[in-house]
């Protein structure tokens, strides 16, 4: 019973974990409040690192480290979703027959981990965070995994089941056409889907021992840590049950030494471990590697070292190559710029390097304004939110994309304060206005904005025309959403690179207009 | 098309010209003209809404008038906005809960309520108190943001609005009561009876493209609410339709019934310190036989419950 324990625990936590991060990512009509399920997105080892440039708690990524010098790499099973998605899809293979065999032990494959993480935080250091880290955080790319490919799938089946009912009848259930993205944008997210399935139904984590940044440098750490899990040699008989279990081929029975850089901490060995031969033990002090010395003892701080120099180099000279290529192209002017980010991101530049794309914000907009972007931030910002008016807005009361935000990529701030960040501009075309061009009252403009930087001026026989004050407008695209002008709209909103602080008009008290009071009739 | 009543009048009319001699048909014809009663308005201060509705509703007649044993009824308020009720962007909240348990009273078989919102329709329905409010009350909360329930019909004789996406409730229910909230609009002049209506339709848009005001006549070419009840306790008087702050409403405490939606606008128009001849959809919606603009020809009817 105390052996079931550890493992127990494990799939107890990664179920919750996984649970409520799939929610959280696959919501399609604001089901998941925000709460429990989008905070598990702050204990992720990236979006935790990246919180600390936006002032966030250092807690977060002390714990992660604390545990897993601890432990091992217990973040590795029990809270990462994609480490977690992994061994689901382990298991569907094993039960599908197409993993049979058990695996054996394998030696790490040190100069491509090494490699990568090297590569990775080369990349970071010579400021490409906002592709480096965004693109190979695990958490980031279950994101866009469930939010991208998996959600829209739901979207199917929920209209699917509405069709034949009648929505009418059944309270509760109801079709859905929230608008989608381009969907080119979601090619590199079923690429990584293709990528971690073929290998996780192959060998199981042998995506998070060897490609992922993550995991090897969480690794690099458990393999200095307290506890490990060791092999009682006495107990051994080397039936290689364990062996079997493990989805990491870390346990070498030849040495008797478990890999603990590359062991997840799943228990799985302790578990089918007839002779209780396996257990946690003080390791403080004892090399990385074992009780017994590698047949290569160093050849992780080789790879490192060799990788690094060539790595630091490229990364450096590639990365400012890349960001200078593809920055977003200024449409009007060095303030304005194409795309338009969320109120609270601060301005593209900030937002595009602190935000990892993890689409938690894009699932959780109440009204879907927020979308991927494809190349509207550069290539650096692909998949990243940006506001899209053609289907939705921002609502004026509304920040729940900075509520979720496990990045501080859009920092939280007060409502008022929301409700008074600039994030665009509102710039009309009067010659395209049907109040103009058919002579006919319009302003559906005027009619949804919020803070009455569109209002309406008196204009030809009894007519109202639309006018912007732009020190009231704070480019929430209510009006560029609601003009119905075709085929080109009158009002458009041009996004600011940098975000602004519009003003906030105080009238008095509105007086009665009856004249006399009472019965004006 | 025309509603049970004007059916079964049509019908009583049209039999008894029959019944009679010729000479006497036309005779009987002209008195029928001449005494085509007075549209009723009732207008009421100085309750609370609950008060101010049952007082109207006895002057009309009680709401089994309108709301028969069996019937399905689609409560049409004004929901269009994120906004709490003191904002006075959308009907009041206790005045749908208040209607509801009326017409249930009156042995509605079921009461529906929806609105094709502005903003986003979860956080309107919600924030506006009227979700709450009306399942309290017994009603069925319906999404109007889903584009299925919604069947394309023709407008007959409409002049901008010949076909529109209309929601079913609208076309199915016995019953279509019309529960706007009276407010400043910037593009329209005002909202009350008339331009409520546009939240039964899908595009919203088509309106704006093919002259508004005419559109929101032409949509009662298809149907007229059975009733229109008009919340107007704290109408918003400047920056509407959808406001900034409580600030921008003015408590009058006024509620306004009638079956004339184009009368009740043109009182609602005063009530706004507006002439209704400057309102076009009002005048549009008189020349097109939808209602009585003139004041002076409707039978208003003032209650007081200071």
């Amino acid at each position: 019973m105390r052996r079931r324990g550890l493992k127990f625990l494990r799939v107890a936590l990664a179920a919750i974990v996984f649970a409520g991060l799939a929610a959280a990512f696959l919501d399609f009509r604001g089901l998941v409040p925000p709460g429990w399920a989008h905070r598990l997105a702050a204990l992720q080892f990236v979006p935790a690192t990246l919180a600390l440039a936006t002032g966030g708690t250092a807690l977060v990524l002390v714990a992660l480290l604390a545990v897993t010098l601890a432990f091992g790499r217990v973040y590795c099973s029990v809270v990462c979703p994609l480490g977690i998605l992994q061994d689901l899809i382990g298991r569907l293979a094993a039960g599908l027959g197409s993993r049979r065999r058990p695996m054996p032990f394998a030696r790490a494959n040190n100069w491509l981990r090494y490699g990568v993480l090297t590569a990775v935080v080369a990349t970071i250091l010579a400021g490409g965070a906002s592709i480096a880290g965004a693109y190979t955080d695990p958490y980031s790319n279950f994101g866009r995994i469930f939010s991208g490919l998996f959600r829209p799938v739901l979207v199917a089946v929920n209209n699917a089941l509405v069709a034949p009912t009648g929505g009418l009848k059944l309270a509760g259930l109801y079709r859905v056409d929230p608008p989608w993205p381009d969907p080119a944008i979601l090619w590199p997210a079923l690429a990584v889907l293709v990528l971690v399935t073929i290998l996780a139904a192959w060998r199981a984590r042998i995506y998070c021992n060897t490609l992922c940044p993550v995991g090897t440098l969480l690794g690099w750490v458990a393999a200095r840590g307290a506890f490990r899990l060791t092999l009682d040699r006495g107990a051994c008989v080397k039936c290689a049950d364990c062996l079997r279990t493990c989805k990491a081929q870390c346990i070498d029975l030849r040495t008797g030494a478990i890999d603990a850089s590359r062991c997840v901490a799943c228990y799985n060995c302790i578990d089918a471990c007839e002779r209780h031969g396996i257990a946690y033990r003080w390791s403080w002090g004892r090399p990385a590697g074992g009780p017994v010395r590698p047949p290569l003892p160093d050849v992780g701080r080789r790879a490192f070292l060799a990788h690094a120099s060539w790595a630091i180099t490229a990364a450096v000279g590639g990365t400012n190559r890349l960001l200078a290529v593809t920055a977003p192209i200024a449409a009007d002017g060095d303030k304005a710029s194409r795309a338009i980010c969320p109120p609270g991101a601060g301005g593209i530049d900030r937002f595009v390097e602190r935000c990892t794309a993890c689409q938690l914000c894009v699932s959780a907009c109440p009204t879907h304004v927020l979308q991927p972007a494809l190349a509207e931030y550069g290539f650096a910002g692909c998949m990243k939110p940006r506001l899209d008016y053609t289907a939705a807005f921002c609502n004026f009361d509304c920040q729940r994309c900075a509520e979720v935000c496990p990045t501080g990529a859009i920092a939280r701030q007060t409502l008022a304060a929301k409700q008074v960040t600039r994030i665009g501009l509102a710039r009309l075309d009067l010659e395209s206005c049907i109040v103009k061009t058919k002579g006919t009252d319009c302003a559906a403009c005027s009619e949804h904005c919020p803070t009455k930087a569109v209002d309406t001026v008196p204009y030809g026989d009894g007519l109202r025309l639309p006018q912007v004050t732009d020190d009231l407008c704070i480019g929430c695209g209510a009006c560029e959403y609601a003009c119905p002008a075709v085929p080109r709209k009158a009002i458009k909103v041009a996004g600011r690179r940098s975000h602004e602080v519009a003003a906030r008009r105080v009238e008095e008290k509105a007086k009665d207009p009856r004249k006399g009071g009472g019965f004006p009739f | 098309m025309p509603t049970r009543r004007e059916f079964l009048k049509s019908g009583l009319a049209l039999g008894a010209a029959v019944s009679l001699p010729g000479w006497r048909r036309l005779a009987a014809a002209e008195t029928a003209a001449a005494a085509a009663p007075k549209p009723i308005l009732v207008a009421v201060r100085d309750g609370t809404r609950p008060a101010m509705l049952d007082a109207a509703l006895k002057a009309l007649g009680g709401l089994g008038a309108f709301v028969r044993p069996g019937q399905t009824v689609c409560l049409k308020p004004n929901i269009g906005w994120d906004a709490p009720p003191e904002r006075g962007a959308d009907t009041h909240p206790e005045l749908v809960g208040h209607l509801t348990r009326l017409c249930l009273a009156a042995g509605a078989k079921s009461v529906a309520v929806f609105d094709n919102t502005c903003d986003q329709w979860q956080r309107c329905y919600e924030n506006s108190g009227i979700e709450q409010a009306a399942r309290a009350a017994g009603a069925q909360v319906v999404n109007g943001k889903d584009r299925s329930l919604y069947r394309e019909v023709e407008i007959p004789g409409g002049v901008s609005l010949k076909r529109a996406l209309v929601h079913s409730l609208v076309l199915d229910s016995d019953v279509l009561l019309n529960v706007p909230v009276l407010k400043h609009h910037s593009g329209t002049g005002m909202t009350a009876a008339m331009k409520n209506l546009m939240g039964c339709i899908w595009d919203r848009g088509f309106y704006h493209q093919n002259n508004v005001h005419q559109a929101i006549a032409d949509f009662l070419l298809l149907r007229k609410p059975t009733l229109n009840i008009l919340d107007a306790y704290h109408p918003m008087v400047r920056n509407g339709p959808r406001g900034k702050t409580v600030d921008d409403v003015v408590e009058m405490r006024l509620l306004l019934a009638s079956t004339d939606p184009v009368a009740l606008d043109a009182a609602a128009a005063r009530t706004l310190g507006l002439d209704p001849a400057t309102i076009a959809y009002i005048r549009l919606g008189a020349e097109l036989k939808l209602g009585i603009s003139d004041l002076e020809a409707v039978d208003v009817r003032r209650v007081s419950l200071a």
